[in-house]
C-alpha cells in the first residue's frame, strides 16, 4: 500500500478535532429545539384556550365517543392541539426525524457488519479508516436526529427503518467482496441523503431543519467518497484507494467527475415521512 | 505493477470505458434530477402569483423589467447586483409605507424580498466559482500549473458545468419575479479571497485549495440561509445544491490529501453574508 499510516492516523484525529467543533455547534440548535419544546408543552397543559377550542370542535367533528375526553383538561389540551395547524407540522416533524434516526441505525448496523465480513482486514486501509469514522459520524447523527425528536415532544428511535432493513438482510449473504460492500453502503448513504434533502424542504421547525441540513451533506460525501472508491476498484486501480492518491495522472479523466454526478441532489429515494417512525 | 507509464495503458484503456460508461449513466441520472429544481423554482413562481394580482405582477416586471439588464450593467458604475439588492430594497421600502397594502401582506413582500437578496447573493456566487475554474482552466491550457492530471481537468469542468446550472437555477427564481438575472460575481469574495489567492497559485494542488475555500463557502452559505428562506420553493433549491458543493469539497480533500469528510455536521462558518457586494 501507498499510504502513510502514521500521516492517516493524524488526518484522522484532526478530523476528530474538527468533528468535536463542528459537534459544538450542532448543539446549539438542539439547544434552541429543547427550549422551544419545553415552552410548548408547557403551554399545551396551561392553555385555557387549548381547552376552549377543543369543547368547540369536539362536538362538531368527533362526536359523542370522545365526550369523556371534554372534562380531561390535559386529554382536551391533546386533542385540541390536533386541530392546530402548528401541531400537525410538529407531528410531521418528529415523524421525519424518528424515520431519519431509523436511517441512522441501520446504517451503523450495516457498517458493524462490514467491520466483521472476513475480508475486511484485507480492505484498503482508508477504506477501512473511512468504515469506522463513518460509522462513527452516522452515531453522532442518530443522536441528534432523536434529541431533536425529544425536544419536539416526540419518542427516540432506536429501531432500524422498517422498510430499508430487509433490504440490508437480503443483501448480506452476498456481501462476498469489496463490489457488493460498496453498491450496499452507497444505497444507504444515497437514500439517507435525499431522504433528508428532501425533509429539509418539509420540516416546518426551524431548528430540526437546521438539525437536518446540517447532516444530509455529511451524508452526500460519503456517497461520493463510495461512488470514487468503486469506480477506482472497478478500473482495477486499487493502488490509487490511498490518502493523499499516489499518483493523480495515473487517472482516469473520467474519475474526476465520477463522485458527484448530479448537480442538483435528487430525491426519488427520500424515504416517507413516517417510514421509520415510532409507532 | 512496476512503472506507471509502461504499464498504465492496458488498465486505464479499460478502466476509462468504465468509468466514460459510469459518467454516462450518471449524466442520465442528473438529467432525471434537474425536474426536481424545476419543480422547486416553479413553486416559487406559482407563490408569487398566488400572492399578487396579474396587475401589481405587471408592476413589478415593468418597474424592473428584464429588458434594462444591459443598461444596469453598463450604467452609471453601479453594479448588477447592488441594483438587484437595492430593487429588493425598493420593495420593502414600498410595502412598509404602502397605504393599501395590509400588514400581512406587507410582512410576506418583505420575506419575498429577503428571499430574493439571497437568490442573488447564490447567484453571485455560483458566478464567482464559475469564473474562478475558468481562470484555473485558462492557466492550466496556459501551461501555468505544470502538469495537469486528466482527472483533475475532469473535475473542473464538471465542477465548474455545475455551478453554472446552480447559477442558473437561482436567476430562474430571480427573472420570474420580474427582476434581472445577476450576471455578476461576488466581488467582496473576489477581491478578499480569488484574486489574492489565485496570484499565488502556481500548480494543481494551489488551485485545489483555492477552489476547496470556495466550495465550503457556497456550502456554508446554502446552509446558512436555508432557515432563513421563507419561500418552500426556495428552500428546496438551496437543500438540493448545498450537498453537490460537498461533494465537490470531498473531492478536492481527497485530492489535497486530506481526509474528504472531516465533519459529522456541516458548519456555516466562512458562509457569506447579504453585505456582499455584488457586481
Amino acid at each position: 500500500m501507498t499510504i502513510d499510516e502514521r500521516e492517516l492516523a493524524e488526518l484522522t484525529q484532526r478530523s476528530r478535532d474538527v468533528h468535536a467543533d463542528a459537534m459544538h455547534e450542532a448543539r446549539e440548535p438542539l439547544a434552541e429545539i429543547v427550549e422551544v419544546g419545553r415552552e410548548q408543552r408547557s403551554r399545551n397543559e396551561l392553555d385555557p384556550e387549548v381547552g376552549r377550542v377543543f369543547a368547540t370542535k369536539r362536538n362538531a367533528r368527533l362526536g359523542k365517543g370522545l365526550g369523556l375526553l371534554g372534562g380531561v383538561g390535559i386529554g382536551a389540551a391533546i386533542l385540541g392541539l390536533f386541530e392546530r395547524p402548528a401541531f400537525a407540522g410538529k407531528a410531521s416533524d418528529i415523524q421525519m426525524l424518528q424515520t431519519a434516526a431509523s436511517i441512522e441505525v441501520l446504517a451503523i448496523a450495516a457498517y458493524d457488519a462490514v467491520l466483521g465480513l472476513p475480508f475486511a482486514g484485507d480492505l484498503p486501509a482508508v477504506v477501512q479508516t473511512f468504515v469506522t469514522t463513518t460509522k462513527d459520524q452516522h452515531a453522532e447523527h442518530l443522536q441528534a436526529f432523536n434529541a431533536a425528536a425529544k425536544a419536539l415532544g416526540g419518542a427516540e428511535q432506536t429501531m432500524a427503518d422498517p422498510a430499508l432493513a430487509p433490504v440490508v438482510e437480503q443483501a448480506k449473504p452476498g456481501l462476498t467482496g469489496p463490489g457488493p460492500v460498496l453498491d450496499l453502503a452507497i444505497l444507504l448513504e444515497d437514500t439517507a441523503a435525499q431522504t433528508y434533502v428532501a425533509n429539509v424542504g418539509a420540516l416546518e421547525d426551524e431548528n430540526a431543519k437546521k438539525v437536518t441540513a446540517s447532516i444530509m451533506g455529511v451524508e452526500a460525501q460519503h456517497v461520493s467518497v463510495l461512488l470514487a472508491v468503486k469506480a477506482l476498484l472497478d478500473g482495477g486501480l486499487v493502488d490509487q484507494i490511498a490518502l493523499p492518491p499516489s499518483d493523480l495522472g495515473a487517472l482516469p479523466a473520467a474519475a474526476g467527475a465520477v463522485g458527484f454526478p448530479n448537480a442538483f441532489y435528487p430525491t426519488e429515494l427520500a424515504a416517507p415521512a413516517d417510514q421509520g417512525a415510532v409507532k | 505493477m512496476t512503472q506507471h507509464d509502461e504499464n498504465q495503458h492496458e488498465p486505464i484503456a479499460i478502466s476509462e470505458r468504465q468509468l466514460t460508461q459510469m459518467t454516462t449513466h450518471l449524466e442520465e441520472a442528473h438529467q432525471a434530477t434537474l425536474p426536481v429544481m424545476h419543480q422547486a423554482v416553479a413553486e416559487w413562481d406559482d407563490r408569487l402569483r398566488s400572492e399578487n394580482t396579474p396587475d401589481e405582477l405587471a408592476e413589478m416586471r415593468a418597474k424592473f423589467g428584464r429588458p434594462s439588464r444591459r443598461g444596469f450593467l453598463i450604467g452609471a458604475g453601479a453594479t448588477l447586483g447592488g441594483l438587484v439588492l437595492a430593487a429588493c430594497s425598493s420593495d420593502d421600502d414600498s410595502t412598509s409605507s404602502g397605504s393599501s397594502s395590509s400588514d400581512t401582506k406587507a410582512s410576506a413582500n418583505s420575506a419575498l424580498a429577503t428571499d430574493l437578496k439571497i437568490a442573488a447573493l447564490a447567484a453571485a456566487l455560483e458566478n464567482t466559482a464559475v469564473a474562478t475554474y475558468q481562470a484555473g482552466i485558462d492557466a492550466a491550457t496556459a501551461g501555468q500549473l505544470g502538469t495537469v492530471p486528466p482527472a483533475i481537468v475532469t473535475f473542473a469542468t464538471t465542477a465548474q458545468q455545475q455551478h453554472k446550472d446552480h447559477a442558473a437555477a437561482w436567476n430562474a427564481i430571480i427573472t420570474g419575479a420580474g427582476k434581472p438575472a445577476v450576471d455578476g460575481i461576488d466581488i467582496t469574495v473576489n477581491d478578499g479571497l480569488v484574486q489574492p489567492e489565485f496570484a499565488k497559485v502556481t500548480d494543481v494542488a494551489g488551485l485545489a485549495k483555492l477552489a476547496l475555500a470556495l466550495e465550503d463557502a457556497a456550502a456554508a452559505t446554502y446552509l446558512s440561509v436555508i432557515p432563513v428562506v421563507s419561500d418552500p420553493g426556495g428552500v428546496k433549491t438551496a437543500a438540493t445544491i448545498q450537498p453537490v458543493e460537498m461533494q465537490h469539497s470531498a473531492i478536492l480533500n481527497f485530492v489535497l490529501g486530506q481526509y474528504p469528510v472531516p465533519n459529522a455536521f456541516a458548519k456555516t462558518d466562512g458562509a457569506r453574508t447579504l453585505s456582499d457586494k455584488i457586481g
